[in-house]
């Protein structure tokens, strides 16, 4: 049997009984004790007399201090229960752990109260019932599990801690918790030794390879309460995924994102689930969903874009008992416009017969600037005229030399951080380029191939590269770009002690293209020219992505902007910035992090509230900086580097219930008891459960009619 | 002690009883020659003893006849013989003890002290021999009638050492003292009579069957009748009745309807007996309640 309270907070009510009790006594009266002759005559009397004329006082106190008592009992809307949730089977007194089922799952609300709220009440409800001189401690069973409550006697310790708490979006992890229970106990003198799991039973929280070894655990006792009923299917629906694309080469500048929506009911199909896409606090567009019987249903959302500023968006679906799952964040940093300087070296009249023909359009294809880079031409001549910090990239297209000392300007460029992109062509003198370029071209141009007319042009060797530019480039691109054919290329050798890369080759093992870093920036060399000169590439439909990706790459436009998809407690690794940057990270609800370094990498653990996370990386570190992880402000200077999304894990939002059979199995010869947690719902509501609240009012009017009559008769 | 000398110094109720003494006197020694003489007939005045003559003794009373022959002068003494003897028996139980609420009025006790001393004296003054018995489940002390003067002092100790106790058991008392009294003598009652005893008409009956004159004073306080008290009362018993409490309002007027039966009970059985029964309420002057009662008694020629 169980008695509980739905408001208990109205038994307080109950003191009110010092009311009747102190009126009483300020108008009792005193007693005094008579002497008298005739007390035979006294009882004679007593008998005779019909009624009485006033009543028993301390009758009449009783029954105004019950009728308060039952007054407080009612609002404290009292429920009895047949059904014992506080089986502890022991009258000693024991060491007991509370797992509790933190899990975002166990946020389901029914009746606006969720299963985490109960379960939290009827662990404060158990620690009381607790023999005396019983000890508990409480372990959080999300994943990874951890101990709120270390061992204590004190029922107020965990009281704080636990009405302060909430569901964390993480995942289930009993067997893990059960792990911990165990070292716990071990710690603890007490003979009787409970486990006693507060859980709504979601299957996917009972992984057979999380649990201890059976001999473990089969010297203790658990008790399972179950807070959700096993009812399956009160979690609607989830949104699942999202993918976030920037439509390329379109005329419009579009933002789509797929949503991936499952229905988790396993009996009833959903129809017209109303889906809404926010994108920087605005709605953007909504529409229906219609998804089958246990199923995922993908529906494609646009939007345009309007700036090339971060997005930080978030996909919900109308509301259902579990609101955790019904949104999804999104981030997506669009394409920055990159100004590009680009020096045509064999410059023409006939505009298609400059070097630079080709490579202006495939920067920049359309009339209106889509592809987020602004090309600039100039000539060698005009080359002075321009301040090359005013440009991320600079390109030498077929360039014979350079003005007179302005290899150095080109220098101090690169070293600061621009990127500088190199074609040659039959205009290009070698020499000047292996004598006044030598500190930022790691090699020397050695001598120009060509190929006879009828022998086999220099083909690139086409491979998948995990080498962010070509990354993209999938099967059938590639084998495109197998058909690109090169008349001529130049012959490079390395120079001494210089570091560089050769990201694409050609079939006979020359480099074709080769990176290297100086200072803060970068230097491509690609050995044949840009336009159809030495090749036929322009004119391929791979040379527009190609070289777009390239004069990205080499401006830190292309994934130097991080955009990750984590899932709640994944940990975010980024590669560490170059010397003397620091990173920041802000969190959901803009607290500002310093995260710690690890071995040239940054591991950011910290990843338990679900949302999107803005990166900013800060060139211009001072000694002014604040030393703490978690500055107030971002310091001045600091640029978007990035974002990432947390998302949570929704395989905990399946409402597949584990059954007692199972758990049986995954706890052997174990002492399992079962039970349900209080459910005090209309929709939950049990035979065993009997609301005591009309019994009580009933007995309150009783006693108030009751008192009336007596004080009438006064 | 205190109350001994309060009653031998109570002179102002002494001295009433012997100015009423005059009348008493006239009625009793009219009573003696007509009425009361043929009723109770009684010896002549007999010798008792000598004594030593000392001055102030009546020279008529030396016996010259033992002085001519011891040339000693010696007085006869005589005791008084009388007609009537009279034994008063006074309550002596716990519930006479009842102190008034009322401070002004005497207690029941001193009440009934009272007005059993005035008797005494009173039949003392008309040579009538008068005894004390008191009793209260049984005899506590007998003090035989006697009718000499001096007699009085006795029944005043008596009265005086006097502590009410014990249980009202009236009927077992009469049964007891039935044997004792002398036949046609008088038997005065002086008593509360709160008992729980029923069978009290029975033992008057067989009193007045033996041929003795009885004569029943019914002394109760005056908080006895009206029942006067307020508020919650612990009522404790004088006696052996275990406490009760309760509020006297809810049960004044069925008291009062009590002990008003109880009177009437007593005053019936009494006119049906020929038994004279005087109702004394302590708030009664005395000499009042005396007086009215001997003026009664005048006028019905009786005494």
């Amino acid at each position: 049997m169980n008695f509980n309270f739905l408001s208990p907070i109205y038994l307080v009510g109950a003191l009110g009984v010092a009311a009747p009790i102190l009126i009483h006594l300020m108008t009792r009266r005193k007693k005094k004790h008579q002497r008298f002759s005739a007390i035979y005559l006294l009882l004679q009397s007593k008998n005779r007399a019909i009624k009485q004329s006033r009543p028993n006082r301390k009758f009449l106190l009783f029954i105004r201090c019950l009728a308060i008592t039952l007054l407080s009992l009612a609002m404290a809307n009292p429920i009895f229960s047949l059904g014992d949730s506080n089986n502890l089977g022991t009258k000693g007194p024991i060491a007991i752990v509370f797992i509790l089922d933190d899990s975002y799952s166990m946020a389901t609300q029914i009746n606006q109260k969720s299963y985490y709220t109960r379960a939290v009440k009827a662990l404060l409800d158990t620690n009381k019932s607790l023999p005396a001189k019983s000890t508990f401690s409480v372990v959080l069973a999300s994943s990874p599990s951890r101990v709120l409550q270390q061992w204590t006697t004190v029922p107020k310790k965990a009281k704080n801690l636990l009405k302060s708490s909430q569901p964390s979006p993480r995942t289930t992890d009993i067997g893990a918790a059960i792990k911990k229970s165990l070292l716990l106990l071990k710690e603890v003198p007490q003979k009787n030794k409970l486990i006693y799991i507060l859980t709504d039973r979601d299957k996917n929280g009972w992984n057979k390879e999380e649990f201890p070894p059976i001999k473990e655990t089969t010297s203790y006792m658990f008790n399972i309460v179950d807070f959700s009923k096993m009812q399956h299917g009160i979690n609607k629906a989830a949104v699942e995924h999202t993918e976030v694309k920037q439509e390329f080469l379109s005329n419009s500048r579009v933002i789509k994102v797929k949503v991936k929506t499952a229905n988790l009911s396993q009996s009833k199909p959903i129809r017209k689930l109303k889906v809404s896409l926010w994108a920087n606090g605005k709605k953007q567009t909504e529409g229906n969903l219609d998804i089958p019987i246990n199923s995922s249903t993908e529906k494609e959302f646009s939007f345009p874009l309007g700036s090339n500023n971060s997005i930080s968006g978030e996909v919900r679906i109308e509301d259902d008992s579990l609101l955790k799952d019904n949104l999804r964040f999104f981030s997506y940093q669009p394409d920055r416009t990159i100004k590009t300087l680009v020096v045509d070296g064999d410059p023409n009249t006939v505009e298609h017969q400059s070097e630079t023909f080709y490579l202006e359009r495939a920067l920049n294809p359309f009339t209106s600037s889509l592809s987020n880079i602004e090309p600039t031409l100039s000539t060698l001549a005009e080359l002075p005229k321009h301040n090359l910090f005013d440009y991320s990239v600079i390109i030498l297209c077929n360039a014979r030399n350079l003005p007179l000392g302005y290899e150095q300007e080109l220098e101090k460029f690169v070293l600061r951080g621009g990127a500088l992109f190199i074609a040659l062509g039959n205009q290009v003198d070698a020499k000047f380029y292996n004598e006044k370029l030598g500190n930022i071209l790691p090699v020397f141009l050695k001598s120009v191939h060509q190929v006879a007319m009828n022998d086999e042009p220099f083909r690139l060797l086409i491979k998948p590269s995990k080498h962010p530019v070509l990354k993209i480039f999938e099967e059938q691109t590639l084998e495109e770009m197998k058909s690109i054919e090169f008349q001529s290329i130049y012959s490079i050798v390395g120079r001494e002690n210089s570091k560089f890369t050769t990201p694409i080759v050609f079939s006979n093992g020359l480099p074709a293209l080769i990176e290297s870093t100086t200072g803060k920036g970068k230097v491509l060399l690609f050995v044949s020219t840009i336009d159809r000169d030495w090749n036929n590439f322009p004119i391929q439909p791979t040379f527009l992505p190609w070289i777009q990706r390239w004069i990205k790459y080499s401006a830190r436009g292309l994934d130097s902007l991080i955009q990750k998809e984590l899932l709640v407690g994944e940990s975010f690794d980024w590669r560490i910035s170059p010397k003397n940057n620091k990173d920041y990270i802000v969190a959901p609800g803009g607290k500002i992090i310093i995260p710690p370094s690890v071995d040239g990498k940054i591991i950011f653990k910290d990843t338990y509230i679900p949302g999107v996370y803005q990166l900013y990386r800060n060139p211009r570190v001072s000694n002014l900086e604040s030393k703490t992880s978690t500055p107030a402000n971002l310091p001045y200077g600091a640029e978007p580097a990035g974002s990432f999304t947390v998302n949570i894990d929704t395989k905990e939002s399946i409402s597949t219930k584990i059954s007692n059979e199972e758990i049986n199995n995954l706890l052997p010869k174990a002492n399992v008891i079962f039970s349900s947690g209080p459910q005090k719902t209309t929709l939950n509501k049990t035979n065993e459960d009997i609301p005591l609240f009309t019994y009580c009012m009933m007995l309150v009017g009783a006693m108030l009619l009751l008192e009336g009559w007596l004080v009438r008769n006064e | 002690m205190n109350k001994n000398k309060a009653i031998e110094s109570d002179p102002e109720i002494l001295s009433r009883i012997a100015s009423l003494n005059v009348l008493a006197t006239k009625l009793v020694e009219g009573l003696l020659s007509g009425n009361h003489r043929s009723r109770h007939t009684g010896s002549s005045v007999e010798f008792s003893d000598y004594k030593d003559y000392t001055p102030g003794d009546e020279i008529k009373h030396i016996d010259w006849k033992v002085a001519a022959k011891t040339d000693k002068h010696q007085i006869k003494q005589f005791e008084q013989s009388t007609n009537l003897k009279a034994t008063i028996l006074l309550d002596a139980s716990g519930s006479m003890g009842y102190e008034s609420s009322n401070p002004k009025t005497m207690s029941k006790m001193d009440y009934a002290r009272t007005l059993v001393a005035s008797l005494s004296y009173l039949f003392l003054k008309q040579y009538d021999a008068v005894g004390l018995s008191l009793f209260n489940e049984s005899l506590i002390s007998h003090v035989p009638p006697r009718s000499k003067p001096s007699h009085f002092k006795h029944i005043l100790h008596e009265l005086a050492v006097l502590s009410p106790n014990g249980v009202t058991k009236l009927e077992s008392v009469i049964e007891s003292m039935v044997e004792r009294l002398p036949g046609r003598g008088m038997l005065i009652l002086v008593s509360d009579f709160l008992t729980k005893e029923t069978d009290v008409e029975k033992k008057l009956k067989l009193l007045v069957s033996r041929g003795l004159e009885v004569i029943l004073f019914h002394v109760l306080d005056s908080d006895e009748v009206s029942f006067p008290f307020n508020g919650d009362v612990v009522f404790e018993s004088l006696e052996d009745d275990s406490s009760i409490e309760l509020d006297p309002a809810d049960i004044r007027e069925a008291y009062r309807q009590s002990i008003q039966e109880q009177i009437k009970y007593y005053r019936s059985h009494c006119a049906k007996l020929g038994i004279d029964y005087v109702f004394l309420e302590t708030s009664t002057p005395l000499e009042q309640g005396l007086t009215y009662y001997l003026l009664q008694r005048k006028n019905l020629g009786k005494h």
